[in-house]
C-alpha cells in the first residue's frame, strides 16, 4: 500500500505541468541574469559587483556622463557645485525635498554623516576621499568639503563605490544591518526580498524624487545564475532581459538570435603586461622595447579577444578623458626586436625571462603562448607562471620572486586617467600595485601635478598626463595590449538603455520595455 | 544499543578532529594571500595589513587553528572570505538545498530501482529483465552533466515541461515566499500550507533529481535485482513454494525483507556518493545548494569556507554510515548488537 502511494506521488511528480508562469517578459518587471549573488550590502564597504544593484538603489552627489555627452558631469542629489579659487573648498548645494527609502529627510547632515562614516571605516574604496579633511554643513542644503590637497571632489563625488549618501539612522543600525538585505538610500528602487544565493527584488520607490512619469519598471529582479550556458538559454528564451556571463563563443550566435540584442562598447577596462624595470634582463629599456615589438597586437585583439577588444595606446584606455592620442606606437616587428636585443648587449643565453598570469584567463593564456612562440623565433626563451591572483600578486610585489612581465588588468575607482597612473607607475616605497617596480621622478612630479589641477584646471592636468603617458610609453614599462570592450546581452524589447563606463551597475530607472 | 551508538559518536568527534587538522594546515600551506580576496580587487597597503590583523593570519599557525578550534565549540565557522558572510549561516541554506535534493533523488531510485529489480528477478531472462538491464547500464554509463544538459534541452528547450534552472521561480518567490522551518522547500511548503510554492518547488525538483538519480538508480536496480535472485534460491523459500505458499506471500513477505539488506547498504553508499554528485547537477541546474559553493571556495582558497564544507561532510558522511547500521538492525534481528558480532 505505502509503495503504491509513493508511486502515486511520483506519477503526480512526472505529471506536473511547468505551468508556472515565469517572470521574465512581465510588462513591468525587469530581470537580470546577475553571476554572484550580492556581496556588500553595506554602500560604505561594497567594492564589487553587488553596485549592478547598488546604483538604482543609492546615489551618489554627482552621476559622470556616458562618454560623447556636452558635459563631464551632471547633478544627482546635489543640484550644483563649485571649488574655491585654490581647489580647498568644494560647495554642494544639494536637492531639496528628497527623501530616503526609511522616510528620513535627505540634508547636508546626511551626506556629512555618510561620507565620514566611509571614511572612518577604511573599508573598500574610501579612500577615494583621502584629501578630505573635514565635511562641513552650512546649512541644510549646503555642504562643504574641506581638503588637506587639491583633488577632484566633484569626480569623485561621481564614483560608484564609496560615495553613496545614505540614511545616517540606517548606518547607524550598522554593517550588520545592511548585509541581512536591508538598504535606505534615495534611488528611484528599494529591496523588497533578498533571497540568498537565488535572487533579489528590487520594486519602485514611490516617493522618488524624480517621480514616475513616462515609462518605468515597477519592479527588478536580479536572478543569480552562476552557469553561463544557462544565461544564454534564459536570454535566448526571454526568461532574462539582461545576461551578464556569456562564452566569448556563443556571442555571434546571439548576435543573430531574433530578440536578443548584443552591445560591446569600449569599456574603461584594460590588459596589459607589466614589465619588471628593475629585474635582469628587463630592467635594460631596450629589452623593454623588444618585448613590446616582439607582440602581435592585431593577432591578440582580433583571434584571442574575438574583436571584443582594440588594441591600446599606453597605460590610460582610449575613451577614459585625459588619455593622450599621440603616443608612440610599437607594432609587430620581430627584426625590430631582434635589433634592440643586439643593441642591448646582452647574450642570447641570457635571455631567460618569466611571465606570470592568472592561469583561470583564457585570454592571458592565449596571449602569453603566443609572445613564447614569438620570442622563441628571435631566440628569447620565455617561461609561463600561471597561478591564481593571490599566489601571483604576492611574488610580483617582493622584487626576489618577481617575474619579468605580469598580467594586469586595471579599471578606475572614479572617472578619473589618474587612477592608471597612480596605481601602477608611480613610485612606490613597497609594491602594491606598481609591479613594473617602476621609478621615474619625472613621471612622479607629473602626476601629482596633474591631481593637483584635475579640480582647479582639468586642461592643466590633461597636460600633465600626456606628457607622463608618453615618458611611460617609451620606457615601455608595460605592453600596452588592449582596450577590453564591455559587453551588453540584453532583450530588444527592453529599451532606453545606454552604456556608462564609470558605471558596472545597469540604471534601470531609465529602462522600459516596448 | 545505546553504548554502542555513544561509542560511534565519540568515534564521530576523533575523526572530525582528524579532518580538521588536515585541511587546516593543507589549506593554508598553499602560496598565496587569501586576504586579497577578503579585501576586495583594488586595496591599499593599509587596508591589507589591517585585514591581516582582523582576520588574524599574523599569527603562528598553530595559534591559528587553537583559535579556530575555540570558536568551533561555539559553533562559530567563522566568516567566509570570498562572499564576507558567516560560514555556518550559508552551509545551514546550502545543505538545506542539497540535502532535499540528493534525498528526492534517493526516493526516486528507491521508487523505481526495487520494483524494476524484483520484476526483473521474477521475470529473468524475459523482455523486462532485458529493458531494465539495457536502462540501468546507461544509467551508469552516461555522465551526468550530460544527462543534465540533454534533459534540459529535451524537457525544457524542446518541450516546455519543466523549467530551466534554480529550485523555485521567481515570481513565486517574491508572491508566496517560503518560510524557513527546515531548509526544505517540499517540505517547509506543505507545513506552511503554501500551495503555489510547493508545485513550484515539486517544478524545479524533476529534472536535477532525475540526473541526479540515474547512477543510483541503476545500482538499486542491480542490486534488488541479483539479491532477489539469490533469496529466491534459497531452501526456506523453494519450501514455502512447495508448501503451496502464494507467490505474491513468497516475494513480499518472505524474500524482499531479506534482499533488502544489501539495497539498503548500496542505497546508504550512495547518499554520500550523491553528496559529491550533487556538484556536478548543482552547477548545471544553478541549484542553490553546497556543490557550487564548494567548488569556488576551493578555487578560491577561502579557508573558512573550505574547513566548513570539509567538516560538514565528514559529520554527514558518519552519520549516514551509523544510520545504515542501524537501520541493518531493525531489517535483520540476527544482526543483534552491530559492531561487536565477531
Amino acid at each position: 500500500m505505502k509503495k503504491k502511494l509513493l508511486v502515486l506521488c511520483l506519477a503526480m511528480m512526472f505529471a506536473l505541468p511547468a505551468a508556472v508562469l515565469g517572470a521574465g517578459g512581465a510588462k513591468d518587471t525587469v530581470v537580470f541574469a546577475a553571476y554572484g549573488d550580492i556581496k556588500d550590502w553595506d554602500p560604505s564597504v561594497a567594492f564589487s559587483l553587488e553596485v549592478v544593484m547598488l546604483v538604482s538603489v543609492y546615489e551618489p552627489l554627482v552621476w559622470y556622463n556616458p562618454p560623447g555627452s556636452k558635459e563631464l558631469l551632471r547633478p544627482a542629489l546635489a543640484t550644483s557645485w563649485e571649488t574655491s579659487d585654490d581647489g580647498l573648498t568644494w560647495t554642494f548645494h544639494l536637492r531639496k525635498g528628497v527623501k530616503f527609502h526609511d522616510g528620513e529627510p535627505f540634508n547636508a547632515a546626511a551626506v556629512k554623516y555618510s561620507i565620514d562614516r566611509t571614511m572612518k571605516m577604511k573599508k573598500g574604496a574610501y579612500y577615494v576621499w583621502s584629501a578630505v579633511k573635514e565635511i562641513k554643513v552650512v546649512d541644510d542644503d549646503t555642504v562643504q568639503f574641506l581638503l588637506k590637497e587639491p583633488a577632484p571632489i566633484d569626480l569623485i563625488a561621481s564614483s560608484q563605490y564609496a560615495a553613496y549618501i545614505f540614511s545616517p539612522k540606517a548606518g547607524e543600525k550598522g554593517t550588520d544591518w545592511f548585509m541581512q538585505g536591508n538598504a535606505a538610500g534615495t534611488g528611484p528602487y528599494k529591496v523588497d526580498s533578498w533571497e540568498k544565493s537565488q535572487q533579489v527584488v528590487l520594486k519602485k520607490f514611490e516617493d522618488y524624487w524624480g517621480g514616475w512619469d513616462g515609462n518605468h519598471f515597477d519592479r527588478v529582479v536580479l536572478k543569480i545564475v552562476l552557469e553561463k550556458s544557462t544565461q544564454v538559454q534564459m536570454i535566448k528564451s526571454g526568461e532574462a532581459d539582461f545576461a551578464s556571463l556569456a562564452p566569448v563563443d556563443s556571442l555571434p550566435g546571439l548576435m543573430k538570435t531574433a530578440g536578443v540584442e548584443v552591445i560591446t562598447p569600449k569599456s574603461w577596462q584594460n590588459s596589459m603586461f607589466l614589465i619588471n624595470t628593475r629585474k635582469f634582463p628587463t630592467d635594460d629599456p631596450k629589452i623593454r622595447q623588444a618585448l613590446s615589438y616582439a607582440w602581435d597586437y592585431n593577432a591578440v585583439v582580433n583571434s584571442i579577444y574575438n574583436g571584443l577588444a582594440t588594441i591600446g595606446e599606453g597605460p590610460i584606455p582610449k575613451t577614459m578623458w585625459g588619455h593622450n592620442p599621440n603616443l608612440p606606437k610599437y607594432e609587430f616587428n620581430l627584426k625590430k626586436a631582434e635589433q634592440l636585443i643586439k643593441e642591448s648587449g646582452i647574450p642570447k643565453d641570457k635571455l631567460k625571462l618569466t611571465l606570470a598570469y592568472i592561469g583561470t584567463s583564457q585570454e592571458y593564456e592565449n596571449c602569453a603562448q603566443l609572445l613564447q612562440a614569438n620570442l622563441a623565433k628571435i631566440g628569447v626563451q620565455l617561461e609561463l607562471l600561471p597561478g591564481p591572483w593571490g599566489t601571483i600578486w604576492e611574488k610580483a610585489k617582493n622584487l626576489d620572486t618577481a617575474p619579468n612581465l605580469q598580467s594586469m588588468t586595471w579599471w578606475p575607482t572614479y572617472p578619473t586617467p589618474n587612477d592608471w597612473l597612480l596605481g601602477m607607475f608611480k613610485t612606490e616605497k613597497k609594491a602594491l600595485f606598481n609591479l613594473s617596480h617602476y621609478s621615474n621622478l619625472k613621471v612622479d612630479t607629473l602626476i601629482d601635478e596633474g591631481v593637483k589641477m584635475e579640480g582647479i584646471d582639468r586642461d592643466a592636468a590633461i597636460k600633465a598626463y600626456g606628457i607622463a603617458q608618453k615618458i611611460i610609453v617609451e620606457d615601455a614599462a608595460a605592453i600596452f595590449y588592449a582596450d577590453i570592450a564591455a559587453r551588453t546581452i540584453k532583450r530588444a524589447s527592453v529599451q532606453g538603455y545606454v552604456y556608462n563606463p564609470a558605471y558596472n551597475g545597469l540604471f534601470f530607472y531609465q529602462l522600459y520595455r516596448k | 544499543m545505546k553504548k554502542y551508538v555513544v561509542k560511534r559518536l565519540a568515534f564521530a568527534l576523533l575523526v572530525l578532529a582528524g579532518v580538521s587538522v588536515i585541511i587546516f594546515f593543507v589549506s593554508r600551506v598553499i602560496p598565496g594571500s587569501p586576504v586579497a580576496m577578503w579585501v576586495g580587487s583594488k586595496p591599499t597597503q593599509e587596508q591589507l595589513d589591517a585585514a591581516n590583523k582582523e582576520l588574524g593570519f599574523d599569527k603562528p599557525l598553530v595559534t591559528q587553528y587553537l583559535i579556530y578550534l575555540k570558536n568551533l565549540a561555539k559553533g562559530d565557522l567563522g566568516v567566509s572570505l570570498r562572499t564576507h558572510r558567516k560560514v555556518s549561516e550559508e552551509l545551514a541554506k546550502r545543505w538545506a538545498a542539497t540535502f532535499e535534493l540528493v534525498t528526492v533523488s534517493i526516493l526516486i531510485a528507491l521508487v523505481v530501482g526495487l520494483p524494476v529489480g524484483i520484476l526483473s528477478a521474477t521475470h529473468k531472462d524475459k523482455p523486462i529483465d532485458h529493458v531494465s538491464r539495457a536502462v540501468s547500464i546507461s544509467g551508469v554509463a552516461v555522465p551526468i552533466f550530460w544527462l543534465g544538459m540533454t534533459l534540459q534541452l529535451l524537457l525544457h528547450g524542446g518541450l516546455d515541461w519543466f523549467p530551466l534552472q534554480g529550485r523555485i521561480d521567481s515570481q513565486v518567490l517574491i508572491d508566496h515566499p517560503v518560510a524557513t522551518i527546515t531548509g526544505f522547500y517540499l517540505f517547509d511548503s506543505v507545513a506552511t500550507g503554501n500551495w503555489p510554492a510547493f508545485l513550484s518547488a515539486m517544478d524545479h525538483m524533476v529534472l536535477p533529481a532525475i540526473t541526479l538519480s540515474s547512477a543510483a538508480l541503476a545500482v538499486v536496480t542491480r542490486m534488488s535485482r541479483s539479491s532477489m535472485l539469490a533469496v529466491l534460491r534459497e531452501d526456506y523459500i523453494q519450501t514455502s513454494m512447495a508448501y503451496g505458499v502464494s507467490t505474491r506471500d513468497i516475494l513480499y513477505k518472505y524474500a524482499l525483507k531479506n534482499a533488502m539488506i544489501p539495497t539498503v547498504t548500496v542505497v546508504g553508499l550512495s547518499y554520500g556518493m550523491m553528496l559529491g554528485g550533487s556538484f556536478l547537477v548543482e552547477s548545471i541546474f544553478d541549484w542553490p545548494g553546497l556543490g557550487r559553493y564548494t567548488t569556488l571556495s576551493i578555487q578560491t582558497n577561502d579557508f573558512p569556507a573550505i574547513m566548513g564544507v570539509t567538516i560538514l561532510f565528514a559529520l554527514t558522511y558518519i552519520l549516514l554510515n551509523l544510520m545504515v547500521d542501524l537501520i541493518y538492525y531493525f531489517i535483520d534481528p540476527r544482526i543483534k548488537t552491530p559492531g561487536t558480532s565477531g
